[in-house]
């Protein structure tokens, strides 16, 4: 299957690009991040900076890249999947879906930092990115293949149901990611740690903020899939709930990101806390949307 | 979500000091307990907790299987508690009734402010209250008063605000507003709460599901529709590979003896009619009809096959070469007799022991109608007849499984669930700001004071207020 190959490269591409944001954050020089905008600070060498910006730009460069791919795997494995299958949906199987959350994630991430210019936070959330890939690239190969779907998923309602869940999972994946910067920028304050790696960081009230905005698009995408997981539901087996392990589940991580965010409103739940809270949340949407199809049994169970 | 007051700085409230536990004090506490956010968070987890429960012990077992698995003790347990079918317990539901009284009661209480910001709103504030504010500045600027409040209210009505300014000898004080919909969705999602439960309470009491188990060619009555429903046809479309692509049933509704709808329902393709929908559920093998059956007929002295015939359901078929008139009039798919009744019938759905009842004609003079068993050969042997017959194989046939459902409360559900998302968009989305500014003129021209509040998204409204602050400098005279 060609889809294979270039799913392949998407995953190498994402690891060089994770490596390239790594790389960005050991070459930039710390003073630059703490020098006040039009002020060079001393012993400031001009060469760090173009090295480290030309290295940001090479990493987001090819993280693009990477996500063109991606883009192109998914193509592909759409037009593979009409041929045997009669759907077009490029997620219609555990490898299919992680391949769509690493694509979702990477987006969500490019959008991020074309808008907030902020490369730091490339290393933490492209390299959930790259690590979702990888799992997918793990499993075993029957997983991997285009296979026919079973009657009850062959319906449009896979085309909009599986999407809109997996991006508001690939949105709390993001927020986990940021949720681990904060909590290694914290710790790199506490310490005393002004130099190095963790001075590129933005400061901790962005990256606080940043991965709550991810929650907020999140939240209310997992619950619009959710409903439409109940309208299929209703349309397929006849009943728009059934409490079945991955429908429970999805709702557990909903509740968790609802109490969130309403924990977020009487203040104090900001920072630290948030972030544990985050990173907490991620840990919940990989037990749906793995753990609950290797370990539970329900109606779900499809990979 | 909630819409707790943001950042504003606290203005002194005036609370009648009546001493004791008054009715009013008693009340305002128990609003207050119930829309509290504190309840809110807690009923959230302890749902989310309870609920994974259900996940893993499976739901709705017998008896046996949970024994079998976590010992009789722990099964006691899980009957006392519910375990078994944790999510129509009492408490579960109690628990979801909470959370509508939690949201219902926060409605309550927090929406008629949200409404009066809507409708009206606080343009004088006190000059302190700005300079409180998170987001505030200070511009002075080489101009009057009155051209700098108008090159204010238009930009700030360019960018989207809503505008209220207030002329005073000593100053001017604008108030701009934007993304009040961002409460308001907040407060729709709460109402949502309850709207989705009500509509499930509908489906669960005024609904049913059942499940039907249905032959080609069958005439069903559907009593709580009063209709009949015919099954014309089933089949199954396969993949190339040879897995199941899809089961398909054509039905037809026939209402006060005439045919009224035919459609062929597939999975994920109900038939709805008179509000009662039709699914196809499933598919398997009959247990009490078999299209055709083969039959070895042996010489018993020999013991060597003779013949080997396919019987059609209940067709007789002669074999002149034998003088043999057979025909099948029966099959069950697991062999049992019930004794009382003195009646044969199949004890489970499950192929286990299935049987034919064969009408054997011989010679027109011996008559025998033996049960004959496929895993049992030997079992009868009818004493007259030159032949032994043996059940060698058949092709069951095939009945459809519908799924029969009538649900009242779901458009009502529905409903709720377009509340949840489009009330939850909006306040992820949109959120309320709030600016205010004091224009105060002094010895040169005057001084912009402007402060600014919301209550999310504080790096984007950072922004934001930053970029209005640079616009101000710019009004010129």
């Amino acid at each position: 299957m060609k889809s294979l190959f270039l799913f392949d490269m998407t995953f190498w591409l994402y690891l060089a690009a994770l490596v390239l944001y790594i790389g960005y954050l050991f070459a930039r020089r710390p003073t630059m991040a703490l020098a006040p905008a039009g002020h060079l600070p001393e012993n400031f060498d001009e060469r760090d900076g173009v090295w480290a910006t030309q290295l940001g730009q090479v990493a987001t460069l090819v993280t693009i890249f990477g996500w063109m791919l991606n883009t192109g795997a998914l193509f592909t494995r759409a037009f593979e999947r009409m041929e045997h299958s009669g759907t077009f949906a490029p997620w219609s199987n555990q490898f299919e879906a992680m391949a769509y959350v690493s694509w979702a994630i990477i987006l969500g991430y490019v959008l991020l930092e074309m808008r907030y210019k902020i490369k730091a936070i490339g290393a933490f959330v492209v390299g959930i990115g790259f690590i979702a890939m990888g799992a997918a690239s793990l499993l075993p190969y029957r997983y991997q293949t285009a296979e026919p779907l079973v009657p009850a998923l062959n319906s449009y309602w896979i085309y909009i149901h599986v999407s809109v869940t997996l991006t508001s999972y690939a949105a709390f994946a993001t927020a986990g990611g940021l949720g681990v910067m904060y909590l290694f920028k914290e710790r790199a304050e506490r310490l005393g740690k002004t130099t190095g790696f963790y001075a590129a960081f933005p400061d901790l009230e962005t990256i606080d903020e940043l991965g709550y905005k991810a929650i907020t698009v999140g939240f209310p995408m997992l619950a619009f899939g959710i409903i439409l997981g109940a309208m299929w539901a209703n349309y397929a087996w006849g009943g728009y709930w059934s409490w079945d392990p991955k429908e429970t589940w999805s709702l557990i991580v909903w509740l968790i990101y609802g109490a969130y965010i309403h924990a977020r409103m009487t203040r104090g739940w900001e920072g630290h806390k948030a972030a544990i809270y985050a990173v907490f949340g991620f840990l919940m949407v990989i037990f749906c949307f793995w753990g609950v199809n290797f370990l539970l049994s329900g109606l779900h169970a499809y990979a | 979500m909630n819409s707790q007051p943001d950042a504003l700085p606290k203005e002194p409230s005036i609370r009648p000091s009546t001493p004791g536990l008054g009715w009013e004090e008693f009340s305002r506490e128990l609003v207050e307990f119930f829309a509290s956010v504190k309840l809110a968070i807690f009923l959230f987890l302890f749902i989310a907790i309870t609920a994974t429960i259900g996940t893993v012990i499976q739901q709705g077992e017998r008896a046996e299987v949970y024994v079998q698995e976590y010992g009789e003790n722990a099964y006691r347990w899980f009957l006392r508690l519910g375990f078994t079918d944790v999510y129509h317990t009492w408490w579960f539901t109690s628990l979801l009734g909470l959370l509508c009284v939690n949201s219902l009661t926060c409605f309550y209480k927090r929406f008629p402010s949200v409404w009066r910001s809507m409708k009206q709103d606080k343009v004088g504030v006190t000059m302190a209250f700005i300079k409180n504010m998170k987001q505030q500045a200070e511009i002075p600027l080489d101009n009057t008063k009155e051209a700098v409040a108008q090159q204010m209210v238009h930009h700030f009505v360019t960018k989207g605000y809503r505008v209220l300014a207030k002329n005073e000898p000593g100053e001017v004080t604008v108030y701009a507003t934007k993304g009040v919909m961002g409460r308001v969705g907040a407060h729709m999602a709460h109402l949502s709460a309850t709207v989705i439960i009500f509509g499930g309470l509908l489906g669960t009491y005024y609904g049913f599901q059942e499940f039907g188990v249905c032959l080609e060619g069958q005439t069903y009555h559907i009593p709580r529709g009063n209709f009949d429903l015919k099954i014309d046809k089933f089949w199954i479309d396969y993949h190339e590979n040879g897995s199941v692509k899809s089961y398909n049933s054509t039905l037809t509704v026939v209402d006060g003896g005439q045919s009224v709808v035919t459609k062929t329902i597939s999975v994920n393709d109900p038939l709805v009619y008179k509000g009662i929908w039709f699914y196809q559920s499933s598919y398997g093998d009959a247990w009490d009809q078999v299209e055709v059956a083969r039959v070895n007929i042996k010489d018993k002295e020999t013991d060597k096959v003779l013949k080997t015939v396919d019987l059609e359901w209940q067709k007789e078929q002669s074999l002149p070469d034998l003088n043999v008139k057979l025909s099948i009039t029966d099959f069950v798919a697991d062999f049992a007799f019930n004794s009382t009744e003195k009646k044969v019938y199949s004890k489970t759905i499950e192929h286990a022991n299935p049987a034919v009842k064969l009408v054997i004609t011989e010679r027109d003079s011996v008559q025998a109608t033996p049960w004959i068993f496929q895993q049992f050969p030997d079992l009868f042997n009818i004493k007259e007849s030159k032949y032994q017959f043996e059940l060698v194989g058949y092709k069951p046939r095939k009945f459809t499984g519908l799924q029969i459902a009538k649900n009242p409360g779901i458009n009502i559900v529905w409903t709720g669930c377009t509340m949840i998302v489009v009330g939850i968009t909006l306040s992820s989305f949109i959120f309320h700001r709030r600016l205010w500014a004091k224009i105060v003129p002094g010895q040169t021209g005057v001084t912009v004071h402007l402060g600014g509040t919301t209550h999310k998204s504080q790096i984007d409204f950072q922004k934001e207020f930053r970029k209005l602050t640079e616009k101000i400098q710019t009004f010129k005279a």
